[in-house]
């Protein structure tokens, strides 16, 4: 029989290429790895058979992708998925990109057609490294055997920090079959260490912070990269700061305390826009301003003085002007704010402001429901009041995915995973899988809407192959409703391709897969059918069947201000008008 | 604006020209020398302030994760 894996016969202290990348892996501490096999990368689907590495087959790379992005993003440690060169590799770039905006630490590996081809538009040959470019802190090919070793290693170092990403390692087939030498120990070459913020900018930090009247504390993702969360709740603690957290860093604040005023940004809480609004002092940790955060840079917090800390220099700056720049780890960084406070001027409460602030307001202003219709908000309130406290949720992206945000319950950031930056339909249900994995006793939660969960619904499969108890719940209004929700109230409700309401029979696709599932549309059954839901052992679906018509409020509509959100008077008001 | 800068790995000049696009600048001179296993770049580049500052401030990124990977 002819062997195409033909790998050379070696000695000991020799390896092969394919071999030598799982050694790696799992002295790199991965266990688990997500993939889909092809030709180029073949040689190490082969080693894969001997190899203690668990290797989790998805039904289409970007869900490998996206599940090292849920692996990722629900422990810290670095996710690590797989393809083949051309059309595998380039169905990775979305997840990809989706770790990139969210730094979240990742390991692509591609397989590549053999040196002696590359350049030639060989059968699936793409130049991965050049289209993985932007959407990767690097993206590298491995020429020669000889540097696999220390380009994996760097990549490692790279994905962690200090501010985490994607790194791609691309490496061609003939290298995979190589003979090299064996993998050698872990180098002790930790990354450079990232710059501390200097004692006069944390002085000037602490003295903004002693003369404001009216401050906020931000946490954004980097908090939670960072792993500073409980140095974070003790400096909001110690002033008494009221705070506010950006969608990648929910669950940063401790459950319950009063002074948190929730999430910020386009469909953020109230009184968390508003106390930014009127903050004179901001204390921005680990967040980057996106747009969804401060709509139109020049109207976001205008009476603020801004201290802004970063691991990422190039942050500092890039959006809204700074004060003072805390460039630095976020630990040490609020090791040494608490540290100093304490020294040099002790603390000084804000908790009349925050009082204050919590006044501004706290409830959810939702839309009245038709007599009878089950509600997408309902759905969440209820899910997130049953939820274990150390649940983790996955969302996919559109109006659940905010309704979700807004509801949700985290005691930590590592519970709650959305794709933010990007904003990535089909991410839900993948990344659920990438945290069950690495979370295999603990409750994990997707939610989808109908359009996002049709971008991954194949993924079913990957549930019951490895009987992952994964609950989904499946949020179908019959809209693509985030985008109906804009054509509704910016596009003179002319809807354009939002319209779902010839939707697959959700139960009957899930009972194809093997999949258990169920249909809600009554209100009254819905508390019932959740609780069946989360006491399922093995993967469910929970199709909830709302009305089409529901919008997601607040909402401060592009390019206005924080006082001029939007809330369910704005439709009612038009209607009656009309 | 001139850049003057020193690249482990000369395709990262790639990033770097797609930034400058993206950012809305632009080069007008652009010279490259390799000296020993470095690449020394020098660019003369036009546009806005806020988008130069911008650019400068990710290539300072882009060069810190080049050195990083090299090593
Ligand atoms: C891959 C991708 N394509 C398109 C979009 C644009 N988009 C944002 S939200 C949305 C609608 C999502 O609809 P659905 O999944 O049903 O969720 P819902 O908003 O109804 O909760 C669309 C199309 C996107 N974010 N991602």
């Amino acid at each position: 029989m002819f062997l195409e894996s033909g790998f050379t016969v070696f000695e000991s202290g020799q390896s092969t290429g394919a071999r030598l990348v799982l050694d790696l892996l799992a002295d790199e501490g991965v266990e688990t790895i997500f993939g889909y096999p092809g030709g180029a990368i073949m040689p190490l689907y082969d080693a894969l058979l001997e190899h203690p590495l668990q290797h989790v087959l998805t039904r289409h790379e970007a869900a490998a992708a996206f599940a090292a992005g849920g692996y990722a993003r629900s422990t810290g440690r670095v996710g690590v998925c797989v393809a083949t060169s051309g059309p595998g590799a380039t169905n990775l770039i979305t997840g990809l990109l989706d770790a990139q905006m969210d730094s979240i630490p990742l390991v692509a590996i591609t397989g590549q057609v053999r040196t002696s081809v590359m350049g030639t538009d060989a059968f699936q040959e793409a130049d991965i490294t050049s289209i993985a470019g932007p959407v990767t802190k690097r993206s590298v090919c491995v020429r020669d055997a000889a540097s696999l070793e220390r380009t994996l290693r760097a990549a490692f170092r790279l994905a962690r920090g200090p501010r985490p990403g994607p790194v791609l390692v691309d490496i061609p087939t003939d290298i995979l079959k190589a003979a090299v030498a064996a993998l050698g120990p872990r180098p002790h070459s930790p990354h450079a260490a990232p710059a501390r913020p200097d004692d006069a900018a944390l002085d000037a930090a602490l003295a903004l912070l002693h003369g404001a009247r009216k401050p906020v504390a931000i946490a954004g993702g980097g908090v939670r990269s960072a792993g500073a969360t409980a140095l974070y709740r003790e400096l909001c603690a110690r002033f008494a700061l009221p705070h506010v957290a950006t969608i990648n860093a929910l669950g940063c604040a401790t459950p319950g305390d009063p002074n948190f005023l929730g999430m910020l940004g386009m469909h953020g809480w109230k009184a968390a826009n508003l106390a930014v609004a009127e903050a004179d002092v901001l204390l921005a940790f680990g967040m980057r301003f996106d747009d969804r955060v401060t709509g139109r840079p020049d109207r976001f917090a205008r009476n603020a003085r801004i201290v802004h800390a970063d691991i990422d220099a190039a942050e500092i700056g890039k959006i809204v002007a700074t004060e003072v720049a805390l460039a630095g780890d976020l630990r040490e960084t609020l090791a040494l704010l608490l540290q100093r406070s304490e020294a040099t001027r002790g603390t000084r409460a804000f908790g009349g402001w925050a009082a204050e602030a919590r006044a501004y307001g706290s409830a959810l202003p939702v839309d009245r429901a038709p007599a009878g219709a089950l509600s997408a908000t309902a759905v969440c309130d209820a899910l997130f009041a049953m939820l274990p406290p150390d649940a983790i949720v996955a969302t996919d992206v559109g109006q659940h995915q905010m309704w979700a945000a807004q509801r949700q319950r985290a005691s930590d950031p590592r519970h709650f995973l959305t794709s933010a930056g990007l904003g990535t339909m089909g991410f839900g249900l993948p990344a659920a899988i990438g945290a069950q994995f690495a979370h295999p006793g603990r409750t994990v939660v997707a939610i989808a809407g109908d359009g996002g969960f049709q971008m991954s619904l194949s993924e079913l499969a990957t549930l019951r192959r490895y009987e992952l108890p994964v609950k989904i719940v499946l949020i179908d209004n019959r809209r693509l409703g985030m985008v109906r929700q804009w054509q509704d109230l910016f596009y003179d409700k002319r809807y354009s391709a939002t319209d779902l309401s010839d939707n697959p029979d959700f139960v009957a696709l899930a009972a194809a897969f093997g999949v258990r599932a169920e249909c809600v549309a009554e209100p009254a059954q819905m508390g019932a059918a959740l609780a069946r839901l989360l006491a399922a052992r093995e993967p469910m679906l929970l199709h909830c069947a709302c009305y089409p018509a529901e919008n997601c409020w607040p909402l401060i509509p592009p390019g206005a201000s924080a006082h001029e959100a939007l809330g369910p008077e704005a439709l009612e008001r038009e209607a009656a008008v009309a | 604006m001139t850049l003057d800068f020193t690249l482990h790995d000369w395709r990262v000049m790639e990033r770097v020209v797609g930034l400058i696009g993206r950012l809305g600048c632009a080069y007008t001179r652009l010279d490259v020398r390799a000296a020993h296993d470095r690449y020394h770049a020098s660019l003369d580049l036009v546009g806005a302030p806020d988008a130069l500052r911008r650019l400068n401030a990710q290539l300072t990124r882009l060069c810190n994760d080049d050195k990083e990977m090299s090593r």
